[in-house]
């Protein structure tokens, strides 16, 4: 049995407003449900734009998106309940701390009282916070101010969870912890779309990778049919290489 | 919905406490303000009014008018009075002078024998009138010329209200030797007919000037600094806190956390109306601090304290009119903003215009025309106006209610402006 999408995307565009030429080029693509699904791309690709499109952000130019079938910006509030977004840039208030930011954000999603406040904890200990949840972010180190920006999107156990570049400027030891964790977050039911620039980091996590390059999708498939696909590659990152080509990028 | 709205006022109400230069601001800063402008313009309203226009006086008459005058002006309050410069009695020379050196506002000259130039042209008159003396009839009468010197750096406000008060004085003083002249003369013409009791010029004087402050309920409430300066000021301070909460709102965008705000299930609204509660909330602190001063700081030194007029529902009203206003201007500045450095200028600029028009700097019966029916469009002038029913006319809440009416109408304005462009601005 064939397992069903969560998301289908059909010819998606954006062309912002003032600009010459479009960021998104009319992708195509579906994404199973429970699965890892990694959009890679060089500075410039689009993959901001699209997971922006698809976190309900600003609509898309032309194109569709639904969510378990139904068309999504037409449904856009009750989706927003469904996702949870752990973007590029850390999203937290700096004089607030850990405890007060994800208390803010559960309430936002609906969380509360002892629920939220378990929740809270729960993953405060997960990633070796609760000692410092007391503490202003802006006192943190930046591997731990990602860790609480992860906390604040997966706090309220979201259906679909966006991940935008989330190991940036992370050390090893939190990188390893994050990935261990969205991996037990996609066994508990989750759907996580990714973006990423460290390939050996998609090819551990990924059950699927898109790899998107000027607006289009240039190949998709799971890592080990996209290594298959490209005689010569070894790994995920050869591929990547072979298909966006060496150029600096400026995006 | 409600705990979500609690959430965002808690988060907000955290972010202000947080952030101390934020919170001198809004609290410390108005207070000083207040403090600093009523005590300068009430210094100011007191050079001119209590310790009077410093006045040259040369009496080159040394007569009747010349002493009259003299002693009018000494005992004049709007006067301080002077005849000497340098301990040298003052000439027309030296006078001329030290009023172009600024040392005096006003100079006053008495020509020599003003007083028998006028004893004369009385006199011929008299004559003139009865016709005893046909050789006066052909002659002319001299004139007496009293020079005023001015100042030139002096505002041409004060100095209109100055030369008014002096020509009706030394007026009266004119009429006074004329009709004791007359008086006289006429007793010589006719000689069973003594000449008028000294008291007789008074008894001329049918008609005389209560000046009486308008006020709805008939209270006594006597306009000074404090009652002008600290409702003005308190909404100047109010509407500043258009700067702080705009900020706060580009901080928001800058920080990251509104792009995570946007994909919740949360609207803008909601999260706009966290922090309008919050900072109406602190205006309607601000401006309890700021009656405060006027209450028990102000007095302390030695300036009357505010009188509050009779309807704190009408103060309440018109305070929270005011704070929805001003939060809700500082919503549409954070929205239309693109940086905070541009929130900033554009609040600050803004807001020093608008308190311009609204007749906080200089009340709009001074302005040119066009300048005073633009003033009737500005928040803080409809805010000013219904302060001074409050406090300076006796008025009720129901006589501000109009007032609050268009405040809430403009925070209205601005919110729907607010929120159109905010989905423009997503509609990228």
């Amino acid at each position: 049995m064939n397992p069903s999408p969560i998301i289908e995307i059909e010819g998606l565009t954006k062309t912002f407003r003032h600009a010459t030429e479009a960021a998104v080029k009319g992708i195509s693509f579906s994404i199973n449900r429970n699965e890892i699904f990694g959009l890679l791309g060089p500075n410039g690709a689009g993959k901001t734009t699209t997971i922006s499109m698809l976190c309900g952000l600003f609509p898309p130019s032309s194109g569709s998106i639904r969510i378990n079938g139904r068309h999504f910006h037409q449904h856009l509030a009750d989706f927003k309940k469904l996702i949870g977004i752990v973007p590029q840039d850390i999203a937290l208030y700096p004089t607030l701390t850990a405890r007060e930011n994800l208390d803010f954000y559960g309430h936002m999603y609906g969380l509360k009282g002892a629920d939220l406040k378990e929740r809270r904890e729960s993953w405060l200990i997960k990633l070796g916070l609760t000692d410092v949840g007391d503490r202003k972010i802006s006192s943190y180190s930046g591997g731990m101010k990602r860790r609480v920006n992860l906390i604040a999107g997966v706090l309220h156990s979201p259906e679909i969870l966006f991940l935008d570049e989330p190991t940036v400027g992370v050390d090893v030891q939190s990188r390893n912890v994050m990935i261990e964790l969205l991996k037990e977050v996609n066994r508990a039911g989750t759907t996580i779309i990714y973006t990423s620039h460290h390939m050996e980091e998609a090819e551990d996590l990924c059950t699927t990778v898109s790899i998107i390059d000027y607006g289009k999708i240039l190949d998709q498939g799971s890592p080990g049919e996209l290594i298959a696909r490209h005689p010569g590659c070894e790994d995920l990152e050869s591929v990547f290489l072979n298909l966006t080509k060496r150029k600096l990028r400026n995006g | 919905m409600m705990h979500k709205l609690l959430a965002t006022i808690k988060k907000e109400f955290l972010l202000l406490i947080r952030d101390k230069v934020g919170l001198s601001i809004l609290f410390i800063m108005p207070m000083i303000l207040i403090m600093v402008m009523t005590l300068i313009q009430d210094a100011a309203f007191k050079t001119l009014n209590e310790k009077g226009v410093p006045l040259v006086f040369v009496n080159n008459d040394q007569d009747s008018l010349g002493i009259l005058i003299k002693q009018g002006l000494e005992n004049n309050d709007l006067c301080d009075f002077s005849d000497s410069i340098n301990g040298r009695p003052a000439t027309a020379e030296m006078a001329s002078i030290a009023v172009s050196e600024g040392k005096f506002l006003v100079g006053i000259i008495i020509p020599k024998g003003a007083t028998s130039a006028i004893r004369n042209n009385v006199t011929q008159l008299v004559n003139e009138t009865l016709n005893t003396d046909t050789a006066a009839l052909n002659t002319t009468a001299d004139s007496v010329e009293i020079t005023i010197l001015i100042d030139p750096a002096t505002k041409k406000s004060v100095l209109s209200a100055i030369t008014s008060n002096m020509h009706e004085f030394i007026s009266e003083v004119k009429n006074r030797i004329i009709f004791q002249t007359f008086s006289e003369q006429i007793a010589e013409v006719i000689p069973n007919k003594s000449s008028a009791p000294k008291n007789a010029y008074q008894k001329t004087q049918l008609i005389r000037y209560k000046e009486v402050y308008a006020s709805v309920t008939g209270d006594k409430i006597v306009p000074n600094a404090v009652q002008h300066n600290v409702p003005a000021w308190a909404i100047f301070a109010m509407f500043f806190i258009a700067i702080p909460l705009s900020g706060s709102i580009m901080k928001e965008k800058n920080e990251g956390s509104v792009f995570r705000l946007n994909t919740m299930p949360s609207s803008y609204l909601l999260l706009m109306n966290g922090k309008i509660i919050v900072y109406v909330i602190v205006c309607m602190i601000q401006f309890l601090l700021m009656l405060s001063v006027g209450l028990y700081i102000l007095p302390l030194f030695g300036l009357p304290a505010l009188v509050m007029g009779n309807s704190i529902l009408g103060i309440f009203l018109l305070t929270m009119g005011t704070a929805f206003a001003a939060t809700g201007y500082g919503v549409m500045v954070g929205t239309l903003s693109a940086t905070e450095h541009q929130a900033a200028i554009m609040g600050s600029l803004s807001i020093l215009l608008l308190s311009a028009l609204g007749g906080i700097w200089v009340p709009p019966y001074i302005m040119p025309e066009v300048m005073r029916q633009i003033s009737a469009f500005s928040p803080l002038n409809w805010s000013l106006e219904g302060f001074y029913s409050l406090f300076l006319r006796g008025g009720q809440a129901k006589d501000v209610l109009f007032d609050v009416l268009k405040l809430m109408l403009f925070f209205l304005g601005t919110m729907t402006i607010a929120s159109i462009t905010n989905r423009i601005k997503r509609n990228i």
